[in-house]
């Protein structure tokens, strides 16, 4: 598992495949208030992007990968 | 290569040749339905093959030339000639493709442009007939989709590039430096299909791979529906970069996804604006360049006139100094540069603007008029039309979806029906085959020389009979298989005629003259050498036939022919052999033309001039180094033509016959043999040895008695039917040194030879039987001996050597 699920916070670590977004999905509507933990991320597919983008889930700790939290501070700061 | 794009490429071959044919065809008869939807199945085949393969290029063109195909198949495009050209262009394009995939095993990133290109001029007929339906207005649907590019438009131009305010400084700062130094930066938008999560993309990996990446973003197509409407494998988000790499390795990087990435370059003086609210961002992409440029000086007037404290002058006007010299330098205009710093000079000794304004109001006076004119009328629409484009094909895919996948199966199933009658083999195995039937019957024919020996030296003669009898079995068999080997390698002229009717119809319209071509007996067979060996020869007759042949229409009206010419290439078989017949109705030959031609050139002597009958004087068009026109011109009259088509013809010994009338046309004639793997030949003793000769070149064969064969000056010659016959010794021939032996009768065996019209008669010991036998060209250091024209194996393995009667004797 490459995001591990807490009780309100869902860690992501290394690459996040396309297969995590439903699971995602899910617990984001569970869970409208958690937030996400990317620090450890180094790449994530834009299905999950996406689920984050829509359910406006705020993030508690940016990618320590510079240019990966660029790209994704552009999705989800706007969102 | 593995032997599925191996397959593919014979295919493809052969698609496009068939492509080519229903084009020609349809030009006869635009209104065929059935012709019309054969084109469309053969386009959708090969693309939908080509995408098994990583050619984006190639499936590019050819899903366009789908589409248009598609829309003259439901009538929403005429077929004409100007589309039947770009589909044949963008055929010969992927054609061109498939013999660099031959060649190399994939294809040069080079070619996108090209590709790109030739989607896009076959997309334009598409489109133009759409734009027409739009204008007329009648139904509702159309109307629709008049109106469907202008919402995208604006919806569009609003990112066309990059706002300003949404860069970092830092990347800012970086792109104008890069800018600065001539470093073209380019702005893409990379919209991923929808559904492409699901064939295993990853838009936001390649988005980050995108080389000389300087900074990029993710924004969302249209806003987020409730999380739970929200389907997470569909590709919602947009990608937008921005990147210094060149234009090429772009091409290259995204060379898969043409069709959902827009490039454009970026104005490097987009990112010269310290203050992105000093010029607005619709500004800049209305009107390009030139308004930018305008804008930005008058933002360096505004800051020089704006009052300021003295002790912060300096730092401004090196400020507007700066930028003024950056809008010259990315302007062209550096001419103007001196006069620049002469005037910041001046205006940073006396701590205030007024020099420099007074400068700027000298140099960008008129331009800031000019600057609105000069919009480029054409940019806006070209960048807008593109992507609504590519919009409606996304839209075409999604509603497809659902209905696509079952057809799809049917018809692959319906061709691998029809692929399962005929198989394809590489030549090399019928060749290898036709080598060990070689053998085979060779080692079959040792056989009754092993029931002689069991009969003569171990006196077994029940065993010879049985031997003798287990033969005929053998040798039945042997001959049904080569019978059988030989069926394969036949092959219907069409192979060759195929070509034509789009040749005939390229040179006939650039020569501006109008011909009819008639193909008749196409299903004749012969050997695959020797169909292959007519192409070139027909090539050069029919290009003749063409250029000097035809009148031109106004001509030909005038000689009471009717404007149209007729060339008919007719092929049937005649007693063993192919004959091809060329006919054109055109001006045809004219002897004297043809003599007096000949006799400037050298080719004739003055005597010849008068003794010359017409139809030796045609005959002359052979002679090499022989051309009437006086022009050279790229399809022919340099001289090399007939000739070389006789050379090429009697190689596989063939022969050429012309006949023209003059006013009338032309027609030559061309026989051929069926098949090249078995020759005929008699078998001919001399001085202990036996050799081999064509039996097509024997004429007779005949004794003559010692006292009727008289000697002129050196030369033998006999007295044959009331003809003189002359004689040669095949020995002297050869070199050998010994006088041709007579049998008990006192008799002379002479072999009755044709040598080009005339007989020639060998003098040789004995006759033999005539064998049929593969012959096998000389090889390796042999092949130097000329005077055979190759060798083959007998049954009791002997070798024997078979003679070229034209190199003995001429």
């Amino acid at each position: 598992m490459t995001i591990e699920y807490q009780k309100n916070h869902a860690v992501f670590s290394d690459v996040v495949s396309v297969q995590e977004a439903e699971g995602l999905l899910e617990w984001l509507q569970e869970n409208p208030a958690a937030r996400a933990d990317l620090s450890a991320c180094t790449h994530l597919h834009p299905a999950n992007l996406q689920v984050l983008m829509a359910a406006q889930t705020a993030v508690g700790a940016w990618p320590a990968d510079s240019e990966l939290a660029g790209w994704l501070k552009s999705a989800l700061n706007s969102a | 290569m593995n032997p599925l794009l191996e397959q593919f490429l014979s295919e493809a071959r052969d698609f496009l040749q068939g492509i080519g044919e229903k084009l020609m065809q349809l030009e006869d008869a635009p209104d065929d339905p059935e012709l019309m939807t054969a084109l469309f199945r053969m386009v959708h085949t090969l693309k939908g093959n080509s995408g098994l393969f990583e050619f984006p290029e190639m499936t590019r063109v050819l899903h366009a030339g789908e589409d248009l195909m598609d829309g003259v198949r439901h009538g929403q495009v005429r077929y004409s000639q100007e589309l039947a050209d770009r589909l044949l262009d963008a055929m010969d394009f992927v054609g061109m493709l498939c013999d660099e995939i031959e060649a190399n095993g994939r294809i040069g990133a080079n070619h996108s442009a090209d590709s790109a290109r030739l989607a896009e001029s076959l997309r334009q007929l598409n489109a133009r007939v759409e734009g027409a339906a739009a204008d007329v207005g009648a139904d509702a649907p159309p109307q629709q989709k008049a109106t469907e590019p202008a919402s995208t438009d604006a919806a569009l131009a609003e990112g066309v590039l990059p706002l300003l305010a949404d860069i970092p400084e830092s990347v800012r700062l970086d792109a104008y430096g890069r800018a600065g130094n001539a470093i073209p930066l380019h702005w893409i938008h990379y919209t991923p299909a929808e559904e492409c999560f699901f064939q295993g993309d990853d838009p936001f990996f390649q988005a980050r791979g995108t080389p000389e990446l300087l900074w990029g973003r993710i924004t969302a197509r249209k806003p987020w529906p409730k999380l739970a409407e929200l389907d997470a494998y569909r590709c919602a988000v947009n990608f937008q970069i921005l990147t210094a790499a060149p234009r090429a390795e772009l091409d290259e990087y995204f060379r898969y996804m043409p069709d959902q990435v827009r490039m454009v370059q970026v104005p490097p003086l987009l990112f010269a604006l310290p203050e992105p609210a000093t010029i607005s961002p619709a500004a800049v992409m209305a009107s390009e360049e030139a308004e930018a440029l305008a804008a930005l000086v008058a933002a360096q007037r505004n800051i020089l006139t704006l009052p300021i404290e003295a002790n912060w002058q300096l730092g401004r006007i090196r400020a507007a100094a700066a930028a003024l010299s950056g809008c010259l330098k990315a302007s062209g205009d550096l001419a103007a540069l001196p006069g620049l710093e002469a005037a910041t000079a001046m205006a940073l000794e006396e701590a205030a603007p007024a020099r420099l304004l007074v400068w700027l109001d000298s140099r960008f006076a008129e331009t800031a008029h000019e600057a609105p004119v000069e919009v480029e009328p054409d940019r806006p629409a070209a960048l807008v039309h593109a992507p609504s484009e590519a919009e409606a094909e996304v839209k075409y895919g999604r509603r497809a979806d659902d209905g696509v996948v079952d057809a799809k199966f049917g018809r692959r199933a319906e061709d691998a029906a029809a692929g399962a009658k005929s198989l394809k083999v590489d030549q090399a195995k019928i060749d290898r085959l036709m080598n060990l039937i070689g053998e085979m019957v060779v080692s079959k024919n040792a056989l009754p020389y092993l029931a002689g020996r069991a009969e003569t030296v171990f006196g077994v003669r029940d065993l010879a009979r049985e031997i003798k009898s287990q033969y005929a079995v053998i040798n039945r068999i042997a001959e049904e298989m080569q019978d059988a080997i030989m069926q394969v390698r036949m092959m219907p002229v069409s192979f060759v005629f195929q070509r034509f009717p789009r040749l005939v119809r390229d040179i006939s319209r650039k020569l501006g003259k109008e011909v009819n071509l008639v193909l008749e007996g196409e299903q004749t067979e012969a050997d695959k050498n020797i169909i292959e060996s007519l192409g070139d020869p027909l090539v050069h007759i029919v290009r003749n036939s063409l250029d000097h042949g035809f009148e031109q229409p106004d001509v030909r009206r005038a000689a009471g022919k009717p404007a149209a010419g007729t060339l008919t290439i007719r092929a049937s078989q005649e007693s063993g052999r192919v004959v091809i017949e060329i006919s054109d109705d055109g001006k045809g030959i004219d002897a004297a033309v043809i003599k007096r031609k000949a006799y400037e050139k050298g080719l004739i002597d003055e005597a010849a001039l008068e003794r010359l009958s017409d139809q030796e004087a045609v005959d002359l068009v052979f002679a090499s180094g022989f051309s009437t026109m006086e022009v050279v011109s790229d399809l022919s009259g340099r001289g090399v033509g007939m000739d070389v088509v006789r050379t090429a013809v009697e190689k596989v010994n063939g022969t050429v016959v012309l006949e023209s009338e003059k006013g009338k046309g032309t027609r030559i004639r061309l026989s051929l043999p069926l098949s090249m793997a078995v020759t005929n030949v008699m078998i001919v003793e001399s001085d202990g040895q036996i050799f081999g000769m064509p039996m097509d070149s024997v004429v007779e064969t005949v004794r003559v008695p010692r006292n009727a064969i008289r000697t002129i000056k050196k030369s033998l010659a006999t007295v044959l039917r009331g003809r003189i016959v002359p004689l040669k010794s095949i020995n002297t021939l050869l070199g050998l040194d010994v006088p041709p032996k007579a049998n008990a009768e006192d008799e002379l065996a002479v072999l009755v030879v044709r040598l080009g019209s005339e007989s020639v008669g060998l003098l040789v010991d004995d006759f033999r039987a005539t064998v049929d036998i593969i012959l096998k060209p000389m090889m390796g250091v042999l092949a130097g001996l000329s005077s055979y024209s190759g060798s083959a194996l007998m049954g009791d393995g002997s070798v024997l050597m078979v003679l070229d009667v034209k190199e003995i004797l001429g």
